[in-house]
């Protein structure tokens, strides 16, 4: 019972959450805050469910955003069409770099994470025909979505998009949070605390690892195709080292032992580049500076207190995946 | 075909089925096998095979290169030279994972349980791969497996391990996460077990019980045992290999072994 | 023909000596740390920055080029005694943002300082000039670049090699408890290595600053080339990164030859055929 009442229990905290935010913050605050958490969620799919620790995600993100933001400008293709091929796109890339770099793993995969993301950064920084380069991808339209029985809504209004970006995020915290359960997930926290039993075990270490590097990517891209919608440009800066940093500062403090943790990450991080550019344009430094901070003398500090308001808020003290008992 | 068209490769397969003649009743076995680690050569030329219906011990000093081997046979590590064949067939390049779903089973000399998950989190794990092979489901909970929960259940029962179920490895003792090792193993459903001293850091209690518990699945399984402790080896294999640096010293029964000269000057150094 | 092949030859050697020099330091550190430093390159930007600022202040370059390697060297020992070090006991995550972070901060430090628009100097006077091979011309400073990085190397190499804190840090590499049984200072190893390594990436950034000039991005390009070196050099090998480094010079310079525009991602493609033919890279073991 407990267990049935868990995927309805992420879908209503999602609800809640998603219903919640514009209330107490400017809606486009809210609508960045939840496509930063899908990158996040995404991300801790493979940081803290996995165990890889990819320091290349915004290579991902930015794929999704630019394959967006090009049908978006130079085609007539309608939302959906626009949102699934970014989807496509960014699990393509993010399968080929994929396969290079799980084959390896610790600081090799790091690295390699990190490299990739520079030439993706580098291809998309030269190729100014297609990216706009340097000054990014400007003048992306937001098409109006056509829905079967509600017809067609204007995206254009702020809150109209707020409410797609919301229903996505629902989605994708419920499919993060099953995958998460699922023996998929299972293997993936095996592997992390002993590849080698893993495989002796008859499981296909790699192919789990991929498959869990493809999905992340997959969704990476479905929040920068958002996030490309929001602004209607695509900067160059979504696609560079700084923020596949920042999205992996999201996951660890916002906690990557639950599915919505690194939402709190994202919205932590949005608050203070919000805050912090206030008081200087050069905010970047600012949070780098509490970035280092943070990690010296709050090193778990953090992460403790927030780990216990989540477990009071969840309910989700480590519990065994399998529970004994006939009452399931 | 005349002698002069044989190839290198021809001479050497034809070499290698001559020293592989006893493949018919070895369902698994190492040929001609040499590991080298860079200039440090570990296994030299080894040839050993296990008949099945049997328990069969491997004994040795340390440093004998009986882990390696287990490694090399399970593809954990990659021969340097020489060929493994499993019912026959070369197995040799496959991966660990492909090795593992052709029904070998493998347990480890230092634990190698998942501290963080559950006793039946642990054995679940094995308990699906058996029964799904290569799938790994994305959408359906664990928890509602519940054949394969029943099955894991009934692996830890059989070890006495049942009222651990719900709990995480890393709260019992060494003693019980080896025997939640040896059920992990089984609930992959092999038909051969290679069990790497499955009693060290056991207390005389828990040896025993282990000793018994082998004993009671031995006709089930081809089991391949590395062993210390004597009592153990002497009462309950069938067959004893003794290795020393790297090669086989000697093959038989527990008695024959014991009055081997060749045995007694690698312990004793006579 | 042969004579822009020939130039681009001399220059990619040039250039690669430099990678070679980054990635050597970048090795060692990752040798005593186990963690790929994502400050690295920042490190390799500061070293220009400083050099300009000395040579802008009127210092002889080889002052100016000492700086590039001691302000980083110096940083580096802070960085790691203030915040790595603190960290050890700390999940690795938390040393990876560390670094991260510092990175950010330095970056970000440079483009107040400097602003983010490139700078250039030229080499010093008696650098100037190059010498006539006929078939093409060798530019003074290559020689001088080449030569520097090749001293530095082997200098280190000695060290490392041949003298007593050599050993210890090789011991303090391959084996880290043991060093510690054996009552060797690890601690003080892992600053004085981290020093080190950042030094000669600060040092390179001094060596680029007249081949290339110096600007804001130079420290996340470099630390990408850096980690792709490792990778074609092989992990476990602190020397095949200098053949590597050579190796990619070459590739993205003789490339510019034939394509001009693919130059760079050259050495990301090396990067996946060393990995798809041999993973260990070229000198790594399996």
């Amino acid at each position: 019972m407990l267990r049935t009442q868990s995927t309805v229990l992420i879908a209503a905290s999602t609800v809640i959450i998603a219903a919640l935010a514009p209330l107490v913050m400017p809606i486009n605050i809210a609508t960045e805050i939840l496509i930063f958490g899908i990158f996040a969620m995404s991300t801790n799919l493979l940081i803290g469910v996995s165990g890889l620790y990819s320091f290349g995600q915004a290579a991902f993100f930015g794929v999704g955003g630019y394959v967006a933001g090009y049908c978006f400008v130079h085609t007539n293709l309608p939302l959906s069409a626009g949102l699934v091929l970014a989807m496509l796109g960014s699990a393509l890339v993010a399968g080929l770099v994929g396969a290079f770099s799980i084959r390896r793993t610790g600081i090799y995969f790091m690295m390699l994470t990190f490299a990739f993301n520079q030439m993706i950064y580098y291809l998309a920084y030269s190729w100014r025909a297609v990216t706009g380069g340097e000054d990014g991808m400007g003048g992306i339209r937001r098409p109006a979505l056509d829905m079967p029985l509600v017809g067609n809504i204007d995206l254009g209004n702020h809150l109209n998009f707020y409410m797609l970006a919301a229903a996505l995020f629902v989605a994708s915290s419920i499919l993060l949070f099953r995958l998460a359960r699922s023996p998929l997930g299972l293997v993936l926290d095996a592997a992390k605390q002993n590849p080698r039993r893993t495989a002796s075990l008859g499981f296909s270490v790699y192919r789990a690892q991929w498959i869990a590097f493809v999905v992340a990517g997959a969704i990476a891209g479905l929040a920068g195709a958002l996030f490309a919608l929001l602004y209607r440009i695509m900067p160059i800066d979504a696609i560079s080292w700084t923020s596949s940093g920042n999205v992996v500062f999201m996951v660890v403090i916002g906690g990557m032992s639950s599915v919505l943790g690194p939402v709190l990450g994202a919205a932590i991080f949005i608050w203070l580049q919000g805050f912090f550019s206030l008081i200087w344009a050069r905010w970047p430094l600012l949070f780098g500076v509490f970035i280092i901070l943070v990690v010296l003398f709050l090193r778990g500090g953090v992460a403790e207190l927030f780990d216990r308001a989540r477990q009071a808020f969840t309910r989700k003290t480590p519990t065994p995946a399998v529970q004994g008992g006939s009452h399931e | 075909m005349s002698e002069v068209a044989m190839g290198d490769a021809a001479m050497t397969n034809l070499a290698m089925q001559q020293v592989a003649t006893p493949s018919a009743t070895h369902l698994l076995e190492a040929v001609g096998v040499t590991k080298k680690f860079g200039a440090n050569v570990v296994i030299e030329n080894l040839s050993i095979g296990f008949a099945p219906g049997m328990l069969h011990s491997i004994l040795g000093p340390n440093g004998a290169g009986k882990t390696t081997l287990f490694n090399l046979l399970t593809r954990d590590l990659p021969v340097t030279a020489g060929e493994i064949l499993l019912r026959g067939e070369r197995i040799t390049a496959m991966k660990p994972h492909q090795i593992a779903r052709l029904g070998v089973g493998r347990s480890y000399q230092i634990s190698s349980v998942y501290l963080d998950l559950s006793f039946l989190d642990n054995v679940w794990l094995a308990a699906y791969r058996a029964r799904h092979g290569g799938r790994m489901g994305w959408w359906k909970r664990v928890g509602s497996y519940g054949e394969i929960r029943d099955q894991a259940c009934e692996v830890l029962e059989k070890l006495g391990l049942i009222g651990f179920r719900d709990l995480p490895a890393k709260a019992v003792s060494y003693g019980d996460q080896r025997l939640l090792e040896i059920a992990v193993t089984l609930a992959t459903n092999p038909d051969i077990l290679l069990l790497d001293e499955p009693t060290a850091g056991l207390s005389q209690r828990e040896t025993e019980r282990v000793k018994r518990f082998i004993e009671s699945i031995k006709q089930q399984y081809l089991i391949v045992m590395i062993e210390h402790k004597m009592n153990v080896v002497m009462e309950i294999s069938d067959r004893v290999h003794v290795m020393n640096r790297g090669t086989l010293i000697a093959s038989g029964t527990a008695a024959e072994i014991s009055r081997d000269e060749a045995v007694h000057r690698a312990y004793f150094g006579l | 023909m042969t004579s822009l092949i020939a130039a681009q030859l001399i220059n990619g050697v040039a250039i690669g000596m430099l990678y070679a020099l980054t990635a050597f330091g970048l090795s060692i550190i990752k040798g005593l740390l186990n963690v790929p430093n994502f400050a690295h390159g920042a490190f390799f930007a500061v070293g220009a920055y400083v050099c300009y600022a000395a040579d802008r202040a009127g210092m002889p370059f080889a002052v100016s080029l000492l700086l590039a390697f001691l302000v980083p060297a110096v940083l580096g020992v802070l960085v790691e005694r203030l915040g790595v070090s603190r960290l050890m006991n700390s999940p690795y995550l938390y040393q990876l943002l560390f670094l991260f972070g510092t990175a950010l901060v330095m970056e970000q430090l440079i483009i107040i300082i400097w602003g983010s628009v490139g700078l250039s100097m030229s080499p010093p006077a008696f650098l100037e000039g190059a010498f006539d091979l006929g078939f093409t011309y060798l530019p003074r400073y290559l020689v001088f670049n080449g030569c520097m990085a090749a001293l530095t190397i082997m200098a280190v190499y000695l060290l490392i090699e041949r003298t007593r804190i050599g050993s210890q840090i090789r011991a303090g590499i391959d084996k880290r408890e043991m060093a510690q049984c054996l009552g060797i200072d690890v601690g003080r190893l892992i600053t004085a290595g981290f020093g080190l390594g950042s030094g000669l990436a600060g040092l390179s950034g001094g060596l680029v600053l007249p081949l290339l000039g110096a600007n804001a991005t130079m420290g996340a390009d470099m630390m990408a080339i850096a980690f792709v070196v490792l990778v074609i050099g092989g992990l476990g090998s602190i020397y095949g990164a200098i053949a590597a480094g050579i190796l990619v010079g070459v590739i993205q310079s003789v490339s510019t030859v034939f394509v001009p525009a693919a130059s760079t991602v050259l050495i990301y493609v090396a990067m996946i055929v060393t990995l798809t033919i041999r993973p260990q890279g070229l000198f790594g073991e399996r």
